[in-house]
């Protein structure tokens, strides 16, 4: 099989140019991370192979009717931090795509998302290893203006393999406007929209509450979803609520409680002026292909995706403890976000103007009164009872940051950001108790030329938790079109003096993208969107290389 | 637009596979031991969820016996702890050899007689299809205590069914021993009990060669010296014959 879908990737590359004629577009990209890794003693880095990497190459061909495409991964020996099966090599992924009148029919892996992702969400994530795309087939109708339907089926991908359950789904959005004159004379855009997941699953999986009592998984489990979203002018609202049937897990404690995920979320934006503000509750939604616990353990066979609240952040000590959503125990999660652009010529905005962004990020424990299982097997499977608004008694994170940017002179420009986080290591992480930090962080940008321009980070985390300060610096030379020079470490203060320095070189040419280099990196959790991985110490050379076409 | 509706509300129905209260759980008997198992807990201090696995060994314990389940739990890989001046560690060199020959990934997770690693919620699955198979030895062990330094062991294995072509194993361990480990709320508990933790591998890390025609037997004999830090009265003593199918029959033993 994967000798045959090599021969037709390499089959649609030879023959991709002589079809550029006829109408038919070839693209694709290669991405390849290496690293050559050492021992070090200072940071506990092993050298776990003598090279190591994780490239990527896609490739896709689309003409006004079809498109196809396919992608080659070798993770052969894959970068550090990964689960044991993430490692191999193949074409896992390949699809077919047609297009007639108002339907589309795509035929092999695919990628999808219902709503906010709460009941279905397949998605790739490299950085993390997740591609949990289905192997299948999908059909998107739009029958008339304004209604957008899909139905789909397929087995869903873990690292080289399809887990065995199928995972079937169809969802419905109207576009009220569409049919309401009243509502597009006020140009405002009233969407609702109605999901529906299974996923049927013959399990052999034996599992035991107790050594004489095996858990009766369901075939089937059903989830749904409905939402309404409305914008008009400068304001939007969003409301969605999802609930899953029972569905018995390793994640859960195979407990039958249904799942459910409630959003509510609201922005307001005009030109200089943003405010988002946004609630969310959610419990017991882990939803995963396979009963199978050595499959469904980790971050890998994930049928769905709850979004995160906090902000991913960018700056080094700002995410140098991130939040991972608490899918199968569940929280309250809330954010506040403003963004202000004081205008030129103004006393506060100055000759050039400034902004101001203010974030603020709380999640907490949802209640949860767990049931007395004394003599009674099935009080196991009831797991607990819970109020819908009450909190629990934990803060999982809560994060304000406040960030000023401001252009001081026409060439240098100043982002000064300011954050106090409190992160619930024991949570995220098992153990560790709560980490209160404040963290200081200045960023400057100087341009010499219209050519040379030097960055400059300055960063500062206070904390009397966990292994207390950390201190960061970063220069980085731009020197436009081609290259880019940058140094970094991050030194922690309070308790291990370790540096995690770094020195990297990057070329751009053309559609060529090429980064060397040789650091250390502090073994912690890799984030995205709420999803976290955990990444061992580095040390060694890093190359790094990107080509799209 | 019809047809659809209808088909999509047909498959919702169909798709329903509600489960009554009653009928959540499976009632199984559990079964007659017919051998014994050696269950091998890859457990450390710094693991939240290892006494979730400790309660599922004792669970199976109580249901079949400690000469049918033989429980070992072993102290190593990330998030084991070696001790320092203040604390005490029951994680070892060997166990980290164990941990890392197996290419375990989580803890805590478990070998039931070596076969593919399963995490805790299976291993009561496994513990029972193992302990309803036969094997093709007898194992017995003795112990005794020599002073408060020194111990003897014998083991005597017997063939029952063909030839056994494998290695014995001899392990030392102990019980009841107050050290801290971290609960799966986080805390940690300095008044931890652990019980049937790894000592020592007393014949090599992974044994030594034996052969046995059927119907012969074979007895060995070791001493092993006691460590300054372990409570002769709590230890025993753990034999088992392994091969590529994994563990053929298991034994233990108090010290006498």
């Amino acid at each position: 099989m994967r000798q045959r879908l090599l021969y037709l990737l390499t089959w649609c590359c030879l023959t991709a140019s002589a079809q550029e004629q006829q109408g038919i577009a070839l693209s694709g990209s290669v991405q390849s991370d290496m690293l050559i890794p050492q021992n070090d003693d200072k940071t506990g880095a092993e050298k776990t192979g003598d090279f190591l990497t994780n490239t990527y190459a896609d490739l896709m061909l689309q003409s006004r009717y079809v498109d196809a495409g396919a992608r080659l991964e070798y993770l052969e020996h894959p970068l550090p931090g990964f689960e044991n099966d993430f490692k191999g090599w193949g074409v896992p992924n390949f699809w077919v795509k047609g297009r007639l009148g108002k339907v589309e029919l795509t035929a092999g892996t695919f990628y999808e998302q219902f709503g906010s992702g709460f009941i279905l969400r397949t998605y790739e994530e490299r950085s993390l290893g997740i591609d949990n795309s289905l192997l299948g087939g999908r059909i998107l109708a739009k029958p008339v203006q304004g209604i957008t339907l899909k139905v789909l089926s397929g087995k869903q991908r873990r690292y080289w393999s399809w887990n065995k359950s199928l995972v079937s789904g169809a969802d419905a959005e109207i576009d009220l406007d569409a049919f309401l004159p009243a509502l597009q004379k006020h140009q405002t855009r009233l969407m609702t929209g109605f999901s529906w997941v299974n996923k049927y699953e013959d399990s052999d999986e034996h599992v035991y509450v107790l050594p004489a009592y095996r858990v009766h998984f369901p075939k089937f489990v059903n989830a749904w979803d409905v939402r309404v979203s409305l914008n008009s002018g400068p304001w939007s609202i969003l409301a969605e609520y999802a609930q899953k049937g029972a569905d018995p897990s390793f994640a859960n404690n195979y407990i039958f409680r249904n799942g459910s995920a409630a959003m509510l979320s609201g922005s307001y934006s005009k030109k200089g002026l943003s405010v988002l503000l946004q609630a969310k509750r959610s419990e017991n939604m882990s939803f995963k292909s396979t009963n199978d616990v050595s499959k469904a353990i980790g971050i890998s066979s994930a049928i769905n995706h709850l979004p995160a609240f906090t902000q991913d952040h960018t700056y080094a000590l700002a995410a140098l403890y991130p939040y991972a959503t608490q899918v199968a125990d569940g929280e309250w999660a809330y954010q506040a976000e403003l963004g202000y652009n004081f205008k030129r010529k103004t006393p506060l905005g100055g000759k050039y103007g400034m902004n101001i962004k203010v974030n603020y990020s709380y999640v907490r424990a949802i209640d949860r009164q767990f049931y007395d299982t004394t003599g009674d097997p099935l009080a196991i499977t009831d797991g607990y009872s819970s109020s819908f608004f009450k909190w629990g008694d934990d803060t999982y994170y809560q994060d304000l940051d406040i960030t000023v940017t401001r252009k001081l002179s026409k060439d240098f420009k100043l982002s000064l950001m300011y954050m106090n986080q409190r992160y619930n290591k024991t949570v995220v992480e098992g153990e560790g108790g709560m980490i209160h930090s404040d963290i200081f962080i200045a960023d400057g940008k100087y341009q010499f030329s219209p050519k040379t321009t030097l960055r400059a980070e300055v960063q500062y985390l206070t904390t009397k938790d966990d292994q207390g300060d950390w201190a960061y610096g970063l220069l980085e030379l731009s020197l436009v079109p081609h290259w880019m020079i940058t140094v970094a470490d991050m030194y922690n203060v309070g308790e291990t003096h370790i540096h995690y320095y770094q020195g990297l070189v990057t070329c751009n040419i053309g559609q060529h993208r090429i980064q060397a280099g040789y650091g250390r990196t502090r073994a912690g959790y890799n984030c995205s969107g709420g999803v976290c991985r955990w990444i061992p110490a580095t040390t060694g050379f890093t190359v790094s290389y990107n080509y799209n076409f | 637009m019809r047809y659809i509706t209808i088909c999509l509300l047909t498959l919702l129905l169909a798709a329903c596979d509600h489960i009554d209260r009653e009928d959540r759980l499976i009632y199984e008997k559990p079964v007659t031991s017919r051998r014994a198992v050696l269950l091998e807990d890859f457990t450390g201090q710094q693991c939240v969820n290892c006494p979730k696995g400790t309660e599922i060994i004792d669970q199976l314990v109580e249901t079949y016996g400690d000469t049918a389940v033989i429980a070992v739990g072993i102290h190593g890989g990330p998030l084991g702890f070696k001790g320092n001046a203040t604390t005490l560690g029951l994680a070892t060199e060997t166990g980290d050899e164990y941990y890392n020959h197996w290419n375990l990934e989580y803890q805590p997770v478990g070998l039931v007689n070596r076969h593919a690693p399963i995490n805790y919620p299976e291993w009561a699955a496994a513990v029972k299809e193992e302990l309803a198979k036969s094997a093709p030895l007898t194992l017995t062990a003795s112990a005794t205590a020599e002073g408060s330094h020194t111990l003897h062991i014998g083991i005597t294995a017997t063939a029952t069914d063909g030839t056994i072509n494998g290695k014995l194993q001899v392990w030392v361990l102990e019980d009841g021993i107050t050290a801290v480990q971290l609960m799966p709320d986080g805390s940690a508990n300095a008044g931890y009990v652990h019980n049937h933790v790894f000592r020592q591998a007393v014949n090599g890390t992974w044994g030594e060669d034996i052969t046995i025609r059927e119907g012969e037997s074979r007895h060995r004999e070791y001493t092993q010296a006691v460590d300054a830090g372990w409570n002769i009265r709590n230890l025993s003593i753990v034999a088992f014959v392994y091969n590529d199918s994994g563990v053929l029959q298991a034994t233990k033993t108090p010290i006498r």
